[in-house]
């Protein structure tokens, strides 16, 4: 049986605004294992972006247990969570999120750089990109870039650290559906090449496919929790494993 | 390798053109005021401790121990030849010269004048006291011109005395006896301020001694080409002198245009200070808007493991950029201006007349700005020190961004 990366025991979270009680998650029970490939789904406000800033890090739950790889988020620091959040998190946002003065190369460089990885962090960021097959567009900036392109890079910026759990809110929300297909096949394939764990949230049943369990939220509770029977086969994608095995991802 | 943190801080300033144009374009305007301040500053500085210096008190004087209190002008040197010796010999040195002093009432006709006479060596003291240098009629003293006096014109239309004429000085002598010499007015002086041409009365030297009894000279003035070196004159003159003697610096002679000097520093201090502010708050403002944009920015960086210290330094960065950038405009617009204020001087006489005098001091009218590799040092202080100081508030404020919450605002 895999290694537990994220436990979730009676997990709740309130935002308070003003008179306000917002109830977003309200008791959520959940274990995430090394290398699923997991997919959040439910309507919009059932809390699936409340429990993926949770799941890293960004935030702590208001009452409950939320542990992730190992560590109880509630108890540590602010700067705790920035190293965890660092050294074994990746992100992947809807709006990509890429810093827009940097390459797509600067891009994935710059977490490295984060991760204090010496003078090789350059050869090192390029090779993702190669394995990923974005090696073309290293040297352009975001605005010169497709959604479909800048969303892709956001993904080799989120794995070039070797993260052990990317989280990943509506990744292919802004997407066309080849794009969202071009995606999920990347994710999975990293996943399935390099054993990361993948959670991701989506209404998107086209992605919701590519998932090999599927956790429905419904008014911040766990509704549903499927696992598919066996994995669907999925296609490698040219362009994408070109690089040594020897990579670091 | 450069570190892409640099490139992001770099590229970061040049993101929104306008406002880094205005920021920089503001910082150089004020670095550049603040350089015109700090030269007029110091050049009025120059021009007061040289006012000053050549106005009688010297930069340095020596005189007998105990006039510093009682500032009895009969006090003579313990050994004033030893003094004037020591005092030729320090190092940056334009000029030194002796001088006895005498309170006595001149006196021509039904009309008496009371007025400190000072017996000097003429060949030396019209390099260190200006006045002597405006002899209106008539001339200065020879050496050896014994029973000659130069006036000012106050004394002698007090007199009503004209050049040529004979005056009597009557003195207290050594052992306490009134003594009297005749002296013929060879010169007059007009400086153009009544005050301080009704305080000049020179004799030679040796007509002080002959008519006060009293040997020697009762104090030895040094000017020095450099008046910011007179502190480590001071100290080397005062292990050189003779024993009874001591050192006063031209702050000490007169505490009041000392107090006046710090007060004139003061608010030249005040007004950079002003124009610092508001470099600094205008900074303050852009880099704080600057941050505010790009909340979500910090909250993706925060995502990604950035320390709140990373993101500070990734801030200031920025501001030093932009300090730099501020500091180089400053310096191309301030530099032309504080070297023709330097060339040229800054003419205040249609505000103040054409001569002021304060404390028995004339002032210059023209004020010449100081140029030197001062400069260098304010700049980097002024620009980079103001914007990076201005930008830790904004820095502050990015690195406390809360991920979650930007992010979901961001949504």
């Amino acid at each position: 049986m895999n290694e537990i990366v994220l436990s979730a025991r009676g997990v709740t979270k309130i935002f308070d605004q003003g008179q306000l009680e917002v109830r977003a998650l309200r008791g959520v029970d959940l274990v995430v294992r090394e290398g699923e490939f997991l997919a959040l789904v439910g309507p919009s406000g059932s809390g699936k972006t409340t429990f993926l800033n949770l799941a890293g890090a960004l935030d702590v739950p208001t009452s409950g247990e939320l542990t992730v790889l190992g560590r109880e988020v509630a108890r540590l620091t602010r700067a705790e969570r920035s190293e965890l959040r660092l050294r074994s998190l990746g992100f992947v946002f809807q709006a990509y999120n890429l810093v827009p003065v940097l390459t797509a190369l600067e891009n994935v460089e710059f977490v490295l750089e984060l991760q204090r990885v010496g003078s090789e962090r350059r050869r090192e960021a390029a090779r993702v990109l190669e394995e990923l097959g974005l090696a073309d567009l290293a040297h352009r900036r975001p605005n010169e870039l497709s959604g479909g392109q800048q969303q892709r890079v956001a993904v080799a910026r989120a794995v070039a650290a070797r993260p052990r759990l990317v989280l990943a809110d509506e990744p292919t929300a802004n997407l066309d559906g080849e794009n969202a297909e071009i995606l999920m096949h990347m994710m999975r394939d990293l996943r399935d090449r390099h054993g990361m764990t993948f959670v991701f949230s989506t209404h998107d049943p086209r992605v919701v496919a590519h998932a090999v369990r599927v956790v429905t939220l419904v008014d911040g509770q766990v509704a549903r929790d499927v696992e598919k029977p066996g994995e669907a086969p999925h296609e490698i994608l040219p362009g994408i494993g070109k690089a040594s095995e020897q990579s670091r991802i | 390798m450069a570190r892409v943190e640099g490139k992001y801080a770099l590229r970061s300033v040049g993101r929104n053109a306008r406002r880094t144009v205005l920021s920089v374009l503001g910082i150089g305007i004020g670095v550049a005021l603040a350089l015109f301040m700090e030269s007029l500053n110091r050049g009025r500085g120059e021009m007061l401790a040289r006012a000053a210096a050549h106005s009688g008190s010297g930069h340095l004087r020596v005189v007998p121990e105990g006039w510093r209190l009682r500032r009895d002008p009969r006090l003579r040197l313990a050994d004033g030849e030893t003094d004037l010796a020591m005092a030729r010999a320090l190092p940056g040195l334009a000029t030194a010269t002796p001088r006895a002093r005498a309170q006595v009432l001149l006196a021509m006709g039904n009309h008496v004048v009371p007025v400190e006479m000072v017996g000097v060596d003429p060949e030396t003291e019209p390099r260190a006291f200006r006045f002597v240098r405006t002899v209106a009629a008539g001339r200065y003293l020879w050496p050896d011109d014994s029973g000659a006096v130069v006036v000012g014109k106050a004394v002698a239309d007090r007199l009503e005395a004209e050049l040529g004429d004979e005056i009597l000085a009557t003195a207290v002598g050594k052992g306490g006896d009134i003594e009297s010499a005749m002296f013929r007015i060879v010169g007059l002086v007009a400086t153009g301020s009544e005050e301080i041409d009704a305080g000049i009365c020179q004799v030679t030297l040796g007509d002080v001694e002959r008519l006060t009894g009293l040997a020697g000279a009762g104090e030895v003035t040094a000017i020095l080409a450099d008046h910011r070196t007179t502190a480590a004159a001071r100290a080397a003159l005062a292990e050189r002198v003779a024993p009874g003697d001591e050192v006063m610096t031209f702050e000490d002679l007169s505490p009041e245009f000392k107090g006046h000097l710090e007060q004139d520093a003061a608010a030249g201090r005040l007004i950079r200070i002003i124009i610092l502010l508001i470099v600094f708050l205008g900074v303050a403002s852009a880099q704080l808007a600057a941050v505010l944009e790009r909340r979500r920015e910090f909250a993706v960086l925060a995502a990604l493991g950035m320390r709140a210290g990373r993101m500070v330094r990734l801030v200031l960065l920025e501001a030093l950029a932009l300090g730099a950038a501020g500091g180089a405009v400053g310096v191309a617009l301030g530099l032309p201006v504080l070297w023709l204020f330097a060339k040229k001087g800054l003419d205040f006489s249609r505000f103040t007349g054409t001569s002021r005098a304060f404390e028995g001091i004339i002032l210059d009218p023209v004020i010449y700005g100081d140029v030197g590799p001062w400069i260098v040092p304010y700049v980097i202080a002024v620009a980079i020190g103001a914007t990076v100081l201005a930008s830790l508030y904004p820095a502050w404020f990015a690195a406390r961004t809360d991920p979650a919450v930007a992010l979901r605002v961001a949504q």
